[in-house]
């Protein structure tokens, strides 16, 4: 009987540990984070530019681009939702009030590698400020904070029209949405999530509009 | 703080099979000491952040009786709630939003002082008041798709009892242990956009007595 005491309090208390949620009742929907700069007004800004391409993080050390229907289709969900909030998209990026840049994680690899003072802080290939005009660093207003996840879409929107202004000729980002999902066995995005995600970025942020 | 609590659960499961093994049972021992080990069933009330019972959780106790009807002792229990939220857009605050279903988790882990008031405890069946007065560890957390967020705090903890031992012969050898309690504890946590402003619980043990 005793031995029976002590072996039935053991197991009672080894199997009393904390007990994590079941997270196969999740759906598979992605995750929207957003978040945007309060002081910017967005209904000062006329028009935008978008590039045709996602740019795609993957295990190379230099960052590709990603430009097939399939990319059309998540550059085309960002273009649908900026037109019907007024904006008016623009062919040349010096004639745009706003800027996007889409990007997609495949691989976490060499994400990993650059995160002083920002994530993609010197990363291959990857969106600089240069490419926008004569900026030498990003601004935010916001704390930034990217899960590195693979499966992940993510958009930001930059002020070309003010950034100008800024005696550090720093390029301000004043939107950001973040969507992320792993996605099962596969690193290719699902577009359906990916544009029902993106619509719901912009569901979220009321304020973006003209 | 995962070593932490770790740590504390090896020293009450070290305290509790080194006091089985040396004294088989308490009334060996001493017939002023009294052993419990309980499964908890427990529900979070006062707020919904995860306000669905769950039985994941136990109680070990010792005391010993200072006079004939009141003991003093110490416990320590543990304890999960999960809730499924449904998707749903969150405003953590100003500036940022997050749109996802979630699993709402809380773990909790008080340990403290027992005190108890029995009437008789000479009784094959012993009802008492008790009260427990401790500290409380708490991890409130969400789980977003793989994601997790999750907040760990200290607070001060005190829980009203009353339950009955029932043993089955006069030697009080080995009983059934019975019990309902409240809890309160202060700690508080701010996950997301909720915030926990105390934790308060509701709940019943059933287990063994020695």
């Amino acid at each position: 009987m005793n031995k029976k005491l002590i072996i039935f309090s053991w197991l009672l208390i080894c199997f009393a540990c904390q007990k994590d949620p079941d997270t196969s009742k999740l759906d598979n929907d992605f995750p929207v984070l957003t978040d945007h700069d309060t002081s910017a007004n967005f209904n000062t800004y006329t028009s935008y530019y978008i590039p045709d391409s996602v740019l795609v993080i993957d295990g190379n050390e230099r960052a590709t681009y990603w430009t097939d229907s399939r990319a059309d289709e998540i550059i085309g969900a960002f273009v649908r939702n900026m037109n019907s909030r007024g904006y008016t998209q623009t062919l040349e990026k010096e004639e745009a009030d706003l800027g996007l840049q889409v990007s997609y994680i495949e691989d976490a690899y060499y994400f990993y590698g650059y995160d002083d003072p920002y994530w993609w802080w010197g990363y291959p290939g990857y969106w600089y400020p240069g490419y926008w005009g004569g900026w030498g660093n990003w601004y935010y207003s916001y704390p930034v904070t990217y899960y590195y996840n693979v499966g992940s879409l993510l958009a930001e929107m930059v002020d070309l029209r003010n950034g100008a202004q800024r005696a550090d000729k720093t390029l301000p980002v004043i939107w950001t949405a973040y969507m992320s999902g792993l996605l099962a066995s596969s690193n290719s995005i699902n577009i359906q999530l990916a544009t029902r995600a993106i619509d719901q970025a912009f569901a979220q942020s009321a304020y973006i509009k003209k | 703080m995962k070593k932490i609590i770790r740590s504390i659960q090896i020293i009450a499961l070290v305290l509790t099979a080194s006091v089985c093994a040396s004294s088989a049972y308490g009334q060996a021992v001493s017939p002023n000491l009294y052993f419990n080990i309980d499964w908890q069933l427990n529900l979070p009330v006062a707020d919904d952040y995860a306000n669905r019972i769950s039985g994941w959780g136990m109680q070990g106790e010792v005391g010993y009786f200072l006079t004939e009807s009141f003991s003093l002792g110490a416990f320590i229990a543990w304890h999960t709630n999960n809730k499924y939220i449904d998707r749903q857009t969150i405003y953590i605050n100003s500036s940022s939003a997050v749109t996802s279903d979630q699993q709402h988790s809380i773990y909790q882990l008080p340990f403290g002082a027992a005190f108890r008031f029995t009437p008789d405890r000479y009784g094959l069946v012993q009802p008492y008041i008790g009260a427990k007065l401790g500290a409380n560890y708490s991890e409130v957390s969400s789980h977003l798709n793989i994601f997790k967020v999750s907040e760990d705090k200290w607070g001060f903890y005190v829980s009203p009892e009353v339950g009955v031992t029932i043993f089955f012969s006069p030697e009080k050898k080995f009983g059934l242990h019975l019990a309902t309690y409240y809890s309160y504890a202060t700690n508080k946590s701010r996950v997301l956009g909720y915030s926990l402003d105390g934790l308060n619980n509701w709940g019943v043990r059933i287990g063994v007595a020695f």
